[in-house]
């Protein structure tokens, strides 16, 4: 009963915070300055008669509170209204193109979490020696670089010099390495030493030196046993890095010219395209926290002392 | 510290220049053999084949009336056709319309229509099709953008009989014509357009020669060949159904991606090459590179004449001296663009040739104005005049399009040296900044246009009715300019036409009105393997020759 009821406080403390995004983001949108409506129109035809209208086509000549009265009642029946440049509904665009985000964005999960651990384990286990380095010299390269620099080089050397994969698109397994590596680095860079650190520290307790005393063989020790236990952290990490991959897609996708809704919110944001913007950051919102509280439960399977500390 | 300040933003220029040009040199062979245009050879065109040519941003829309963007018409130039076009040499000849009378009050034009087109769906072009696409602009509901500048001053269509139509115009308009030719205003469906509503723009149907597909936003349109067609304007060699198969326009905004996919054989074609790749894409053995100057209005400069001091000929007569745009256009564009000179871009009807050379930079006639006016320049090197720093507020868009941004900041270290501090303003929201508040000293801007009429819309005396709704981009008022602006409008002969243009760009230079800064040209990078990409006279691609020989 006792997991039921935390589980349960982790969902209402869900559905809060994504309330609480959707005045943040609607507030934002609402206290930007400008006006939508001219950049929708041409200057050169534009009368007051023009303005007018489309003010209150858009409901803009209403007061705030009852915009977003009105905002928060089409959203609760599924409604995020209309893009302003082209009338598309914003809903079925975001669920149409967010798979290709999905995949992207787990793509670079698993490159993050592949090279990451491998790289953080390996930087433990031969602490200070040239390999160590190595590691951490891939961990700060990760950090460090910009998604839209390594981006282009890896298009230079995979697309343009040895021709192995396409430098832009979304169809087919094949476009989606080159952005996934490029995104997946910057979460590895993270990985990496927060695997290390972890590991360092597990590797120094003393059940370590008992399992070592008992004569078990050292790569069972580091694997089921260090490693096991540093992955907790680890995983913290990944989940809050899935919101940071998820802005990344905003980038990477313009510079692979993928489909997805971060070059929907880009392109949206050129244009002023307010519904669009605020649908895709309310709907990023949602899948953020969505995947935190399926971070925040799934420490319960992996790690059997936050179950019994229930 | 002026003179280190300079050296050092042109020493950081050189650096980055030599690295990217030796990046990508490193992949071209000794071929120098560069081609900037694209005839085709005696070879007979093999026909079928896909076309993918990357745009360089999204089309707005598919619907010519609901459009606002060049990227916009070079797809939907392929499915939509026009009345009228215009030859490279601006003389307007025939295309869905086979002749045309003008009233002799200029207020009306009498179309014979060809008789043998069908639109895409199979609908057939006759009259009342012209005159839905017409008043179909004029609807509010439609939102057009664009087409309704274009189509001004329509009044209304009568159909005469089924191929002939009688366009009623409120004023007479020297420009009519060639605005017709514009893909804007291409003739649309009328059973598809009321089928679809605002929808249309995602199933556009006309009479081109390629139909319409499919387009999935942010990755590609698709068009395909319309076999009927039989029909091609005088500016294609081609006119009937073109040879290839299928067009896909890829959007690929990044330029390294997009010049890279080219590279890699990704696309066979791709617009808006950077000037930093053009070079190397000369040399190399299995790319072209196409050019073509764009017309209209050039990238030019425009001082905000409501505020003062810009409201002083003189003042801005300094900036004008004070601006060394050859350097700026050299050092940005390493060549592969041309300096403006005029308010107009050369190509369109009327365009002074005698201004190019006539504005030089001079730093020292420029201090000794403002020296004269009574700004004095401080410790600080600023000027100070009535216990006021002497400060121009230069606004610029985001994003950094055709490098402007970079334009900004030279601007600003030139006008250094004449005591004048230069605050830069990039901001998102031009809509704002600029047409609703006015709120800059200078501001850059460009238009792609086929008449010198463009000029009015700009340069004319703007009502106070119209600054209510959008502020215009000079704040100037010139009767004399207003007069020869309104003769330009309605002048029907050319010879006429040209001389009052002549003189409205002379005043505006000499009364510094602007800067005029670059002539855009529109680039190509294409594979070896495509022939036969020709353009029209504003600068826009056409599809109907082109070929791909394996």
């Amino acid at each position: 009963m006792a997991i039921l009821n935390k589980i349960l406080l982790k969902i209402v403390t869900a559905v809060v915070s994504i309330f609480g995004s959707l005045v943040l983001v609607f507030c934002i949108i609402y206290l930007l300055p400008g006006d939508p409506v001219l950049s929708m129109l041409d200057p050169s035809v534009a009368t007051p008669e023009m303005v007018a209208n489309l003010h209150k086509e858009l409901g803009l000549d209403q007061p705030f509170y009852l915009q977003f009265l009105h905002y928060f009642m089409s959203v609760l029946h599924g409604d995020f209204g209309q893009s302003l440049v082209n009338r598309d509904l914003v809903l079925p665009k975001i669920l149409e193109h967010f798979p290709a985000t999905l995949a992207l964005t787990l793509a670079s999960a698993l490159v993050s979490i592949i090279i990451g651990v491998f790289f953080g384990v390996l930087s433990a286990i031969y602490r200070n020696k040239w390999i160590d380095f190595i590691a951490r010299l891939i961990g700060l390269f990760g950090i460090s670089m910009p998604t839209f620099w390594s981006g282009i080089l890896l298009i230079l050397i995979f697309s343009v010099f040895l021709n192995w994969f396409p430098a832009m698109g979304s169809d087919g397994w094949k476009t989606i390495v080159l952005p996934s590596l490029s995104l997946g680095f910057v979460g590895a860079g993270l990985i990496i030493r927060m695997v290390r650190t972890s590991m360092l520290e597990v590797i120094n307790e003393s059940f370590i030196v008992t399992l070592r005393a008992k004569g078990l063989s050292e790569r069972a020790v580091m694997y089921r046993h260090a490693l096991r236990n540093a992955l907790i952290p680890a995983i913290t990490i990944i989940g809050l890095n899935i919101g940071e991959l998820m802005a990344g897609t905003v980038v990477i996708e313009t510079v692979f010219s993928r489909q997805g809704i971060g070059r929907i919110v880009a392109d949206a944001i050129m244009a002023k395209d307010l519904p669009v913007i605020q649908g895709v950051v309310f709907f990023s919102a949602i899948v953020f926290v969505v995947i935190n509280l399926l971070v925040d439960l799934s420490y319960s399977i992996i790690d059997p002392r936050v179950r019994r500390a229930n | 510290m002026k003179l280190v300040n300079q050296t050092k933003l042109v020493a950081i220029l050189l650096v980055f220049l030599l690295l990217v040009s030796g990046c990508a040199s490193s992949s071209s062979t000794k071929n120098s053999s560069s081609q900037e245009t694209n005839k085709e050879d005696a070879s007979k065109p093999k026909s079928g084949g896909e076309l993918t040519y990357a745009l360089a941003t999204s089309p707005d829309s598919l619907d010519p009336a609901r459009s606002g963007l060049a990227v916009a018409v070079r797809a939907f130039r392929t499915i939509f056709d026009s009345l009228v076009v215009q030859a490279p040499d601006n003389t307007i000849k025939p295309w869905l319309a086979t002749a045309w009378t003008v009233s002799n009050d200029g207020k009306s034009y009498t179309f014979k229509l060809r008789n043998d087109v069908r639109f895409q769906d199979g609908t057939p072009f006759n009259a009342a099709a012209v005159k839905y696409s017409f008043d179909r602009i004029l609807d509010p509901k439609t939102q057009a953008k664009n087409a309704v500048a274009l189509l001004k001053p329509y009044q209304s269509s009568e159909v005469i009989d089924d191929y002939t139509i009688k366009i009623n115009l409120a004023t007479p308009s020297a420009s009519f014509l060639s605005n017709l030719s514009q893909a804007m205003l291409g003739i649309v469906s009328p059973t598809a357009a009321e089928k679809y509503g605002d929808q249309f723009s995602k199933n556009p149907v006309g009479t081109g020669p390629y139909k319409f597909v499919s387009w999935s936003e942010n990755a590609d349109i698709v068009v395909q060949k319309n076999k009927d067609y039989h029909w091609g304007p005088a500016n294609v060699e081609n006119k009937g159904a073109p040879y290839l198969d299928k067009i896909t326009f890829k959007i690929i905004p990044e330029e390294a991606t997009r010049i890279g996919s080219v590279q890699s054989g990704q696309v066979l074609a791709a617009e808006t090459v950077p000037p930093q790749n053009i070079a190397a894409l000369k040399n190399d053995s299995k790319t072209q590179l196409l050019k073509v100057n764009t017309i209209g209005l050039p990238y030019t400069l425009f001082f905000n004449q409501r505020k003062g001091p810009w409201n002083d000929v003189k003042v801005r007569q300094a900036v004008q001296l004070a601006v060394d745009v050859d350097s700026i256009v050299k050092t940005l564009y390493l060549g592969t663009y041309e300096r403006a000179w005029s308010p107009i871009s050369p190509g369109i009807l009327g365009y002074d040739k005698s201004l190019e050379g006539e504005t030089k930079a001079n730093i020292k006639k420029a201090n000794q104005i403002l020296d004269e006016l009574g700004y004095k320049k401080g410790s600080d090197g600023i000027r100070v005049k009535d216990g006021k720093p002497f400060t121009l507020k230069y606004v610029d868009g985001s994003p950094n399009r055709e490098k402007r941004n970079d334009i900004a900041v030279i601007v600003q270290q030139q006008l250094k040296k004449i005591g004048i501090k230069v605050e830069i303003n990039i901001t998102q929201d031009v809509a704002t900044v600029i047409y609703k508040n006015a709120d800059y000293d200078l501001y850059g801007n460009s238009q792609v246009n086929s008449d010198p009429n463009a000029l009015s819309a700009i340069y004319h005396t703007r009502t106070d009715a119209e600054e209510a709704v959008f502020k215009g981009l000079t704040g100037g008022s010139d009767p004399e300019l207003d007069q020869w602006l309104e003769q330009g409008t309605i002048e029907l002969d050319p010879a006429k036409r040209e001389d009052i243009y002549k003189k409205v760009q002379q005043k505006i230079i000499k009364d510094a009105w602007i800067i005029p800064v670059y002539v855009f040209p529109y680039t190509v990078a294409a594979s070896k393997e495509v022939k036969g990409i020709t353009f029209d006279s504003l600068g826009y691609p056409l599809f109907n020759d082109v070929n791909i020989e394996r």
